[in-house]
């Protein structure tokens, strides 16, 4: 992973986004999720480094699946239909407590869980790489690369070179402010006091901030900034294997629009296996 | 402060530093003050770290402060390894851009009637970002308009209009204070 360049990894990451996110056909997302978990191991990340990253994502992936498709059953009412096939029709009893419960969960609606894991979890792990895989300092590069113009690029990597120095001042402000008896922590009142409670952290924090930004664009001027064409302190350069991910990219985006809108194969359906599982 | 400003539009080395330590005050910030996950809500947090582009909006202009919320969102999704969600990125730029678009009318940033205007469009900006974002939840998830508004927009819109209307009118007055001491315009 490290060595392919970082503008063809996101060229793919967007055309697999926008590819993955045209279907609902199962067939068509499993393809995408396997293609999905093979780029994930190319990045040979361990799970204690992404562990944190996985429960983010992985709480984010139970609500809009678990709450919002299964229980509710709103997160599937843009794609699956009204009605279906109850999987418990005569309801369930939960024992110990004899508590009869009929819960609406139809086949149709537990398929598009599935489908929606796979959807979900495959554009998940293409972007859930890209922090523990991609050097913070070549962002200012591959965006520029990427055909956005000098400034904005540059503003994406000094923002990057910023965040120790902010992160420190933060921390500084946060114990001078707790040395004066301020506690974020404090869980008493509403929330509204607990946001008000930020206001002596985020002030300082901002107004200093502010106030130091004079001094880096007084700078950036007696250097000359923006007069003429950047050159970059870490240059990119792409290699055959970059040039095959554009193609595949380009093709996938291409096979994608085609199978779509021309063969109309991206919509839902439930598999007969699947279906005489349950009824 | 008692003169116009110049065009919000200009994007020159002032603006670049200025969405540039925007974008990195909204990452360090959000991730260290993103104090509660709203039950039921997916993706939605209640951030008071929401108000940086907000108020780099009104006070540097649109760009600035959708670059601020953009790529703040962007950094801080980064920090915590959430990944990328290019939506919900672009959802945060409009909170930065929209009160941006009266950042050449306000001029005294300790008068009521800037308050109120600032007020006015964070409320709005809160409801432009999270609807453009909640509404593209529809495309990815395939949830149904009731789900996307009730789990999706209203927790969202809801937690970062309190949010901007508690600490903008704060931010606005300190930086009147250091504008002034300064000799900032």
């Amino acid at each position: 992973m490290d060595r392919i360049d970082p503008r063809a990894r996101w060229i793919f990451s967007f055309a697999f986004l926008l590819s993955a996110t045209m279907f609902w056909n199962p067939a068509f997302l499993l393809l995408f999720f396997l293609l999905a978990v093979t780029w994930y191991l190319l990045g040979r990340t361990r799970w204690k480094e992404t562990r944190r990253g996985w429960l983010l994502v992985g709480f984010m992936l139970f609500t809009m699946i678990v709450i919002n498709t299964i229980i509710t059953g709103g997160g599937a009412g843009g794609v699956v239909p009204p009605g279906g096939h109850v999987l418990w029709p005569a309801g369930f009893t939960i024992p110990l407590v004899n508590w009869q419960i009929y819960f609406g969960l139809t086949v149709e609606r537990l398929w598009f869980a599935i489908c929606q894991l796979m959807r979900l979890g495959g554009v998940s792990l293409i972007f859930v790489l890209i922090p523990y895989t991609m050097d913070p300092r070549a962002y200012g590069a591959t965006f520029r690369g990427l055909a956005m113009p000098d400034s904005v690029a540059y503003t994406m990597e000094l923002s990057f070179r910023f965040i120790p120095t902010l992160g420190r001042d933060l921390a500084v402000t946060l114990d001078a402010q707790k040395a004066r008896g301020y506690e974020l922590e404090k869980f008493k009142g509403g929330i509204f006091q607990k946001i008000a409670r930020i206001a002596p952290l985020l002030v300082p924090v901002t107004m200093n901030a502010i106030i130091a930004s004079e001094d880096v664009a007084n700078a950036m001027d007696l250097r000359c900034f923006g007069q003429a064409k950047r050159t970059w302190i870490y240059p990119l350069r792409y290699h055959w294997w970059d040039h095959a991910l554009i193609a595949f990219s380009a093709l996938m985006l291409l096979g994608s629009v085609v199978a779509v809108h021309i063969f109309n194969a991206g919509g839902f359906w439930v598999p007969d296996w699947f279906m005489r599982l349950f009824v | 402060m008692t003169e116009k400003k110049k065009s919000i539009w200009r994007f020159g080395t002032r603006e670049v530093v200025y969405a540039a330590i925007g974008a990195a005050l909204y990452a360090v910030l959000g991730y260290a003050t993103n104090m509660l996950q709203l039950p039921g809500a997916g993706n939605v947090a209640i951030r008071p770290a929401v108000v940086v582009p907000m108020f780099f909006g009104i006070a540097f202009g649109p760009i600035v402060g959708f670059i601020t919320g953009f790529v703040g969102n962007v950094l801080s999704d980064l920090l915590s390894g959430w990944g990328f969600w290019f939506w919900w990125d672009l959802g945060n730029g409009l909170m930065g851009f929209i009160p941006g678009l009266i950042a050449a009318q306000i001029v005294d940033y300790r008068a009521t009637k800037s308050m109120v205007m600032g007020v006015v469009f964070v409320v709005l900006a809160a409801i432009g970002g999270m609807g453009v974002a909640s509404v593209s939840e529809m495309w990815v998830s395939g949830a149904d308009i009731n789900t996307v508004v009730f789990a999706n927009f209203i927790p969202a819109s809801m937690s970062n209009i309190i949010n901007g209307v508690i600490l903008l009118p704060i931010l606005m007055v300190a930086y009147a204070a250091v504008s002034k001491r300064s000799g900032r315009t």
